[in-house]
Order: C-alpha cells, then sequence, then structure tokens
C-alpha cells in the first residue's frame, strides 16, 4: 500500500491589536533555533539576529503619542524575491507554503538578503560561538549555522515534522501516545492544530506568545485558527487582481507590503484604534 | 525518428502511465522527500524528547512550566498548559532558565574566602568534612552554634514549603529572617497593605481581565514586570480579541511611558505620585452622578452624609490641575476629561482598576493604591465575573501561601547590628540587597559587611552577585532546573492552587551543588537542639520527603483536579500524576465574597496625602521614574544573555543602561541620542546613555533598574559605568507611609551631558528594515476603528 504523504498548507496569523510587544515570542525562537547570542557589539554594529523581531513605531508626539509594535518574521512568501535571486538554490519554495533555506548549498552571495523587502534573512559573519557547558542547551533537531551562510526564519519546521512523524507516519496522539485509527479524513491521521497544541509541535513563538497574538496552523484546516483569515486574505487577493474594490476599513486582514505581490503564508490583522492621535480621542 | 505532433502526444501519454504505475513500486513520498538532495537538515529530526513539568523561579510570578529534555541535556522551555495561571503560555524570563543551568559563571562547589573580603577569591573546599579538612556544612553548622544568637537569613519573599522551611530553620537557630524585594514587581509591601485594607484579603486577587469590558490602570506595568504579567498577557489577548465579546477598553494612567502605556487606548501621562487623587476624582462623579452598580450601598461606603463632603474636595476641577491634566492631555477641558473616564469606568461594566508599581512607590503610595482598589467596589467589580477575583488561602494549613516583604527600616538598621556586633552571622539566599537598595542604605550594608572583622557571611546562590561576592563561604544551591520545590500561586487564578517543581536534569558531572533547602536541614541536625524540639520543628528527613508528605495530605483530602475520581487510587498515583501535570488545583475552592467595611471610601479620601520628594527640589529637577526592567527585572537575571540582549520593548535597547527622556527636555539640557548623561540626586550620581522618545513626560527621566552590578558574570558586569548603572545607587531611602517599603519612585534628580557618547546597542534600526523610511508607519501597522470589522 503507498503512503499517500498529506499536504499542508502551513500558515501564520499576526494579531496586532493582541500584540503587547512583551518579547517573549523573541527569546523562545532564540532558545529553539540555535541563534547565536546577541552581543552589546552585534547590537551597535547592526548584526543582531532575530528570526523573529518586534518592532516598534511611534506615533504623534507627548501628550499624544502612541507606540505601536509589530512582530516581523520571514513572510514564507508565495512570490518570494529571495528565491530566484539565488544562484545556487539554496533557498527554494517547498509545497507546504514555507520558504526554505539549505544551509550546505548556501555560498553567501547574500542576493537573497538584499531582494527581501522585509529584512528577515540575516548572515553569519562569524562562526557561532558559546562557552563550553551553554552547548549542552543547543537543540540537535536544529543545524549550527555556520559562517558565511544565510539564515531566517523557518516555521520551526523541525517541529513540524516530528509533528507528522508522530501523528501522520507512526500514527500516534500526541498527548496520550495513544494510536490513532487508520482512517480517512479529519479524524484520521492529520497533524490539526489541535495536535500539533498539545503535542508541542508549534512553532517556538506562537507556542509562547502569552496573548495569542500569534497563530499557526494548517490555511486548510477548518478546525484550525488561522482558516478563517486566509480564506479571508485570499478572497481579497483575487478580488485585488481582479480590479475590485476593497474597503480597507472594513476588514482587519492584510499582508505586509501587499502592494509587492510577494503574497506571504504571513497574515496580518489590524491594530484597533479607539482613540486616534490625530482625531479627539477622547 | 521525425517528431510529429501525434508522435508528441503518444509519448506524453504514455510517459503519464508509466509515471502512475511507477507509484506504486516506488519509494513512498515522505521517505523521498527526507532523501532529496535539497531538503532543509531540519527536515531529518532523530532522537527521542522527553517533556518534564516544572516551576519557573527566572521571576517571582513562579510559572508551570515544561521541560525538554534529551539524553539528559535540557534543551527548551515552554509554559505547561494544565498550569492554571499561564495555561500553557510563558514570558521571556522563563525561555532562560537552560542557560542559567548551563551557565558557564556558575559557583561549581562549595568554596571559602581566600582573600580580602570582596577580592573575589575563593578556595575550593568539599560539601562534608574528610581528612581533617572541614566541610561546607559543618562550616556552616559551626558557625549558627558560634553566631546565631542575633544572626540574620536574607531571602527573597518565599511562598509554600520552602517559606515553611526557612521560617522553621530561622525559628530553630534563632535568626531573623529578612525578606528583601527591591522593586514590588511581586506585589510589595504597598500592593499587600492595600488589599489588606480594602479587601480584607492577606492573598493578592486575580484579575479578570478576559471578560472585564474597561480597565483602568494606575502606575501598574502588569503586561510587563507587573506581579504577574503571563497571567495578565494571557487575559489581556483575550480583553481585545476574544471570541464573542466586544473589544475592551484600556486607560492606563502613569507618570511613564510604560509598555502598558504604549498598549493602551488612553494614556493619562499624571505627575508622579497624584494618581490617588485622580482615582477619587472619579468616585467623586460616580457617587455625584449615581453611577455606581446596582446594590452598592453608597452609604455604608462613605459612612454617613458626611462621607460626601470629604469625597467633594476631590471633584474634577479641584483634582484635574493637581494630577497634572492639561488641556492638551484631556482634550481640552480636564474636569469633563475625568467625568468622561468615570461615565465610561462605570458604565461600561465589568471594569476593573488596578493599581500598583510606581503608583506605590510613593510617600503616599498606600493612598494611591486603596483609592484606586476601592474603585472596584463602587462599579460592583469585587468578587463579580469580569472584575477582581479574591483567592482563598492555600491548600495547606500553616504554610505561607504570601510572600511579604521586609520594610525597608529592617534594612537600615542591619548595618548597625553587623557594627555593634549583635549580628555576627548572615546567611543570604537569592537576595541581593547590596545592589537593590536604595542608595545610601546599600553603600552603608556594603560598608559594614566590608569592614567588620568580626562578622561571617554564607551565601547559598548559585552565581556571584554584588552581595554574595562579599561572603565568607559560597554553598551554592542547585539551579531550580535541578531540584524539587513547590509553589502556592500569588495571586491564585482563583481557586487553590498547589505547583510542583522537580528535577528535570542532574546537574552536570563538573557542578557540585547542593539544594538550599537540604542544606539547611543538615545543618539544623547540627545545631544541638534537643530531640524533640528539632522533631516538631524540622522533621523531614528531605525537602523532597517533605513535598512528598504535603503532596500525600492532598491525596488523603481527595479533592480537585487529581483525585480518586480522576484515577488516583493510591497516594502513589497521585504523586505520579502530580508530577506528571505539574500542579494540583481544586476550583471548588474558591476564595470569600466579603463585604467593604463600612466608611471604607471616606476613610481613604480622609487618608489623602500628597507625595513628598525628599533631596533635590526646583526648576531644574526632573522626577526620577525608576522602572523593573523587562527580563532583567532588578537585575537579578542580568547574568542571562538572552534576558539582556532581549530589546526593552519601548526603546528596544540591550545591554545597557538608558535614561529616556523626551525629545524637549533633551534639546533643553544639550542632550542628543546616545549622549553619556550624569543623573545626580542628593545621595549621589550614576551615568548612563540617553535614549529620545517622543513619549516621556518632559519633566520625568526614565531609567530601568537592574544594570551596573559589580561582581558575577561577565555578561552582568562587562560594561563600563557609561553604559552599565545601577539606578539604585541614587534613589532617596524614603519610605512609603504605612507599608514601610523603599518609595522608590520619590527622588528627583538634575540632569546634565558629560560630553561623551556612544553608540546605543538597541534593535531599533539593525535591521535596514521596513522601519527606516522604505515605508510609512502607517502602511507597516494598518489600524482600524473598532466595531468597523
Amino acid at each position: 500500500m503507498v503512503t499517500k504523504r498529506i499536504d499542508h498548507k502551513w500558515g501564520m496569523v499576526v494579531d496586532l491589536d493582541r500584540c503587547t510587544g512583551c518579547q517573549a515570542c523573541v527569546v523562545a525562537c532564540q532558545a529553539e533555533n540555535n541563534l547565536p547570542i546577541n552581543t552589546k557589539d552585534s547590537f551597535q554594529q547592526a548584526r543582531a539576529y532575530e528570526w523573529i523581531r518586534i518592532e516598534r513605531y511611534w506615533e504623534g508626539e507627548f501628550p499624544n503619542v502612541k507606540a505601536r509594535f509589530i512582530p516581523i518574521m520571514c513572510q514564507h512568501c508565495e512570490n518570494a524575491p529571495c528565491e530566484p535571486v539565488c544562484p545556487v538554490y539554496a533557498t527554494y519554495h517547498n509545497d507546504e507554503g514555507m520558504n526554505v533555506q539549505v544551509y550546505n548549498r548556501c555560498v553567501g552571495t547574500r542576493y537573497c538578503a538584499n531582494n527581501c523587502p522585509y529584512q528577515v534573512r540575516f548572515f553569519n559573519w562569524w562562526e557561532p560561538t558559546w562557552p563550553e557547558r551553554m552547548r549542552n542547551q543547543l537543540n540537535p533537531d536544529v543545524t549550527i549555522r555556520s559562517r558565511g551562510i544565510m539564515e531566517r526564519c523557518s516555521f520551526c519546521v523541525q517541529r513540524i515534522r516530528r509533528g507528522e512523524i508522530t501523528v501522520e507516519r507512526r500514527g500516534v496522539e500526541p498527548l496520550t501516545g495513544e494510536r490513532i485509527p487508520d482512517v480517512d479524513g479529519p479524524d484520521g491521521r492529520y497533524l490539526n492544530y489541535q495536535r500539533m497544541k498539545d503535542g508541542n509541535f508549534l512553532p517556538a513563538c506562537a507556542q509562547a506568545c502569552p496573548t495569542n497574538a500569534l497563530k499557526f496552523g494548517e490555511q486548510t484546516d477548518p478546525t484550525g485558527p488561522v482558516y478563517q483569515y486566509f480564506q479571508k486574505a485570499n478572497e481579497q487577493y483575487d478580488k485585488v487582481h481582479h480590479g475590485e474594490y476593497i474597503d480597507e476599513s472594513k476588514t482587519r486582514v492584510y499582508r505586509l507590503l501587499e502592494e509587492m505581490g510577494t503574497k506571504p503564508n504571513v497574515i496580518y490583522l489590524k491594530k484597533v484604534d479607539q482613540f486616534p492621535v490625530n482625531e479627539s480621542s477622547h | 525518428m521525425k517528431l510529429t505532433r501525434r508522435h508528441f502526444l503518444a509519448w506524453a501519454g504514455l510517459s503519464a502511465v508509466g509515471a502512475v504505475a511507477c507509484e506504486g513500486f516506488g519509494i513512498r513520498e515522505g521517505e523521498l522527500s527526507i532523501q532529496s538532495p535539497v531538503s532543509l537538515p531540519e527536515d531529518l529530526v532523530r532522537g527521542k524528547d522527553n517533556w518534564y513539568t516544572s516551576l519557573c523561579r527566572n521571576c517571582p510570578s513562579c510559572e508551570g512550566i515544561l521541560v525538554r529534555v534529551m539524553e539528559g541535556r535540557a534543551k527548551k522551555i515552554q509554559g505547561n498548559p494544565f498550569y492554571p495561571t499561564n495555561q500553557g503560555k510563558s514570558h521571556a524570563r522563563c525561555e532562560a532558565g537552560v542557560q542559567a543551568l548551563y551557565h558557564p559563571d556558575r559557583i561549581s562547589g562549595p568554596m571559602r574566602r581566600g582573600g580580602n573580603r570582596g577580592s573575589g577569591h575563593f578556595v575550593p573546599i568539599s560539601w562534608d568534612s574528610a581528612g581533617g579538612s572541614e566541610g561546607g556544612v559543618d562550616i556552616l553548622s559551626r558557625q549558627l552554634r558560634d553566631r546565631g544568637n542575633g544572626a540574620v537569613i536574607i531571602t527573597k519573599p518565599m511562598r509554600g514549603h520552602l517559606a515553611l522551611l526557612t521560617d522553621r530553620f530561622a525559628q530553630a537557630a534563632g535568626l531573623e529572617h529578612l525578606k528583601f524585594e527591591p522593586t514590588g514587581s511581586s506585589g510589595d509591601n504597598v500592593y499587600r497593605a492595600a488589599v489588606k485594607s480594602v479587601y480584607g484579603q492577606d492573598v493578592l486577587p486575580d484579575l479578570d481581565l478576559e471578560r472585564a469590558n474597561f480597565v483602568l490602570s494606575f502606575g501598574a506595568d502588569f503586561l510587563s514586570t507587573w506581579i504577574s504579567p503571563t497571567r495578565w498577557n494571557r487575559g489581556y489577548g483575550e480583553f481585545r480579541q476574544g471570541h464573542g465579546r466586544e473589544r475592551g477598553t484600556l486607560y492606563h494612567a502613569d507618570s511613564r511611558f510604560s509598555m502598558t502605556a504604549a498598549n493602551a487606548d488612553k494614556w493619562i501621562p499624571v505627575r508622579p505620585g497624584w494618581e490617588g487623587y485622580l482615582a477619587l476624582s472619579i468616585a467623586q462623579v460616580i457617587v455625584e452622578e449615581n453611577l455606581q452598580a446596582p446594590g452598592v450601598d453608597l452609604d455604608s461606603l462613605l459612612g454617613g452624609p458626611g462621607g460626601h463632603d470629604i469625597l467633594n474636595a476631590f471633584r474634577p476641577e479641584v483634582a484635574a490641575p493637581l494630577v497634572g491634566l492639561t488641556p492638551a492631555i484631556a482634550n481640552g477641558d480636564p474636569a469633563e476629561f475625568i467625568r468622561h473616564l468615570a461615565r465610561d469606568f462605570a458604565g461600561k461594566r465589568p471594569s476593573i482598576a488596578i493599581a500598583g508599581g510606581s503608583a506605590g512607590a510613593h510617600s503616599n503610595g498606600l493612598f494611591n493604591l486603596e483609592a484606586a482598589a476601592v474603585l472596584n467596589w463602587l462599579v460592583g467589580s469585587v468578587g463579580a465575573p469580569g472584575g477582581v477575583t479574591l483567592n482563598p488561602t492555600g491548600p495547606w494549613n500553616g504554610v505561607p501561601a504570601s510572600n511579604t516583604a521586609s520594610g525597608l527600616d529592617d534594612f537600615q538598621r542591619l548595618p548597625q547590628q553587623i557594627r555593634s556586633g549583635q549580628t555576627r552571622l548572615i546567611l543570604l539566599h537569592d537576595a541581593d540587597p547590596v545592589h537593590g537598595l536604595p542608595g545610601p542604605v546599600q553603600r552603608d550594608l556594603r560598608d559594614a559587611i566590608e569592614n567588620s572583622a568580626d562578622l561571617f557571611m554564607v551565601s547559598f546562590s548559585p552565581f556571584i552577585d554584588d552581595t554574595s561576592a562579599l561572603a565568607d563561604l559560597l554553598l551554592p544551591d542547585r539551579v531550580y532546573l535541578e531540584d524539587w520545590g513547590d509553589d502556592i500561586p500569588d495571586p491564585a487564578p482563583g481557586f487553590q492552587t498547589a505547583g510542583f517543581q522537580q528535577p528535570v536534569v542532574n546537574p552536570l558531572w563538573d557542578l557540585d551543588p547542593r539544594s538550599f533547602p537540604d542544606v539547611l536541614l543538615s545543618a539544623a541536625a547540627n545545631l544541638e537542639l534537643p530531640e524533640n524540639e528539632l522533631t516538631r520543628l524540622l522533621p523531614w528527613a528531605s525537602y523532597q520527603a517533605m513535598l512528598k508528605e504535603a503532596a500525600d495530605a492532598l491525596y488523603e483530602e481527595n479533592r480537585g483536579s487529581i483525585s480518586s475520581r480522576s484515577g488516583a487510587a493510591t497516594a502513589a498515583d497521585f504523586w505520579t500524576t502530580l508530577l506528571r501535570r505539574g500542579v494540583w488545583h481544586d476550583e471548588s475552592a474558591t476564595g470569600p465574597n466579603p463585604q467593604p467595611k463600612p466608611g471604607l471610601l471616606r476613610d481613604i479620601a480622609q487618608s489623602a496625602s500628597q507625595p513628598a520628594f525628599a533631596g533635590y527640589g526646583g526648576a531644574d529637577t526632573l522626577y526620577l521614574a525608576p522602572f523593573s526592567h523587562n527580563t532583567l527585572q532588578d537585575g537579578a537575571n542580568a547574568h542571562l544573555p538572552w534576558l539582556q540582549a532581549a530589546p526593552d520593548p519601548v526603546t528596544s535597547m540591550t545591554w545597557q543602561t538608558w535614561i529616556e527622556l523626551n525629545d524637549a527636555t533633551a534639546r533643553r539640557f544639550g542632550i542628543r541620542q546616545g549622549d553619556v548623561v550624569r543623573i545626580e540626586s542628593s545621595q549621589g550620581s550614576i551615568r548612563a546613555v540617553a535614549f529620545l522618545t517622543p513619549a516621556t513626560p518632559p519633566e520625568v527621566a526614565a531609567i530601568p533598574f537592574g544594570g551596573g552590578r559589580r561582581h558575577g558574570s561577565p555578561w552582568a558586569t562587562d560594561r563600563p559605568a557609561t553604559e552599565s548603572s545601577n539606578v539604585a545607587e541614587i534613589l532617596e531611602p524614603t519610605r512609603v507611609a504605612g507599608a514601610g517599603s523603599p518609595a522608590w519612585a520619590g527622588t528627583r534628580v538634575r540632569i546634565s551631558p558629560t560630553g561623551e557618547s556612544v553608540t546605543l546597542s538597541k534593535l531599533e534600526g539593525t535591521t535596514r528594515s521596513v522601519e527606516v523610511g522604505l515605508s510609512a508607519a502607517e502602511e507597516i501597522i494598518k489600524t482600524i476603528a473598532p466595531g468597523h470589522y
């Protein structure tokens, strides 16, 4: 019998109205993905590594002033500008909605970083080092990237792969260890949102996020937390490309720098602004 | 063969059939993808991981965690989904537990001072005496026997069985137990005193943010550091965008633009220390306009008609200028702004008023917090869904469920006790008073310790910090991931809860730490106490045995989340399930539902007082607003590089100590971004790098706690004094009336440029990113009006 590999289409939704800028996602990502320790010098030289970062924007002046936070990570674009410029095919697009970096192909031309409008690709200027004892913490599922190659958010593909192996290949419920009946359909051996959540297979940032501002899941899984937003985003995308009008004031769903046509697999939900700075605020 | 169109289609068809036929004999798709030469190495995962429950000890909120362990090494920390306060979520601070565990600067084993006090020279010894050399435990026991009279043990405020064991040990050895908590992030005495006087409770209340419609916060940076930020963040997410509810509204009154202020719908920049007047002004409007919740007995709260008159002193027209509400802040009409706010607060019930942090850190801090808390009675939020949930006491009788800190007076008299020879022994666990006390008090304590030849100090910390560097004996504790423990969350989630901590890994081969409570038990056995006294106070063979006994007591009660009904048929089953879940809770064991004291609002209004600022004054001074650092807090986490490198949410600063100044203020003093600024109070001066913002109030200078460590890991100490400084050094040693805690927000300072300038260590601008002008901010963070989606 042929074991049919289940096709996934992963996606992330960032709810800006929930995000408080707390940095839990940033440190969780560093812990999971063996990012080098960002020293004072690396910040001063503008070479800090943060696969996910929180940007803060000011609006207004005292006393009517606001700071707004936005988490930015690799947007895993469908039409990724980083991919066609790689001369060695180190960055490519898989069939699960993910932009993937093959470290041992990368020769460090940095073309991909130059072409990424989101500035989410990081070049290893130095060999990463950790004190000997601290190497015990490194995640064995994640490659340590050597000097001279490029890296970026992988949607924690290693956690997804563990989930797939546990649920879809071995057929085991991650939380209870019970065997999953070998049936087709949504109850079958399918890494849905609940199984990702129970089994610690969500990306580290989404797993940590205390306000649930980061949601991750199968774009086509109606039981998951991102389904409705991707439906809406794709509908909007199609409308725009057919020249139809979208009333921006009626929808929270948008993609970052949408006009560039990169069609990211990360979508954002607009911040709800009760008292805009420029209007009477009470 | 000539390729015709007909031939081409025939071949194409055959190829398709062949491809279908071959799939049946081929390699499975998944395996093909693993072996693909263009796959990411992460597609191949090896090894089996185990997940253990435990508790995080990187901040006082003590969240439930899951630790991923592979081949005996801890790899990753996440929130424990069973734990009712954080429910699977975690703070940035939790993650860094693995860095503490595998930190290169851990003290490897017991040591004795080898050089002058504070020289940093220590000589390794063994734990137990052997071959004529005295071991660490025996030295401790001997010192306790010789110097126990008048001795002091200094710890952080503790809860649960560690608190019980330490208290019993202190009782057995005749020690005074001082509990040090510098910044109030665990709910300092001021907040506790306000909770006691307004709600009549010893344990802190939970805040049901998930179901609240309107939150009014006074000074409490509850999304960043105040008490239990992960729990509050979890509620905040639902408060904003929970399913099936309207979006909640958050107002935040604070003299500093904090992370919570940044997330508020409206930030009210009040004059430092005047939060209580704003709260009572809102109360006055509620009373005057009869906006209180149905069933609220106003006459009782006001203690009769006279109460109305007392409250009239806080009419918005009177209070607004005192609070510092200008027309620019208040959209033209400050008095009307307060009235409008009061109507919203009372009209959009359920509402919650939160107060803490800097609002409580003034001389009148207790009044500020009480005035805010009493608003919850007016709008019927105490004990109501979407309001303030009062908590029950802990699940065990006699085991402390709350953690009250010692007052500033206790630490002010300690140096004198040391100099006079009254205190000749100090035991120190997980507390750094030489770094965290206000300026003159920390200098006095340091001086007394450094210059008292007859003092013996024992530190149990696994790391060197500014106080333990002065110790005579280092007996390193295990890091929490290697040790047993428990916790009674404070605040609990509205019902009785007990978290359990288990060792998830063993210490590495080159480390020889011992559990602090086990060392205390060993030392107690050598105290030459009467046998029945030792059995009465400390009957346990080990800390683990004590916790097992506590678990057995819960099992005997047969209630809550783990009981015979849930399959725990024996005590062994109960223990195993408890360790697998990391927590026991009983949702039916909820808190009381008290009524407010008669005359409560009147009494609070009568106690109104203005903030007092010692030291400098005058037009050229600024209010100093110190604040707890988002990840380093008071500096206890300064040795953890992930937490040093986690950008501050508002400024994006890392590694350095900065001073937040308004652009206009900086221009006034001739200061530019990155300039090194001298900050001087009547207690001394420090330096910090300038970070200019459009949001800092013009009369305020804000500096985070946590910098300026002198001893310990290079990650905490390797920056020059221009870039890493301790704001506690320049704080006035004033205290909060009625609570005794340090009034750490009650200092005024002068600032001046030093002429030096450094490159800021900040994330902002690190990436050549969208923020740097490729796109306008509104194209990146899009906004929408409420109710339009």
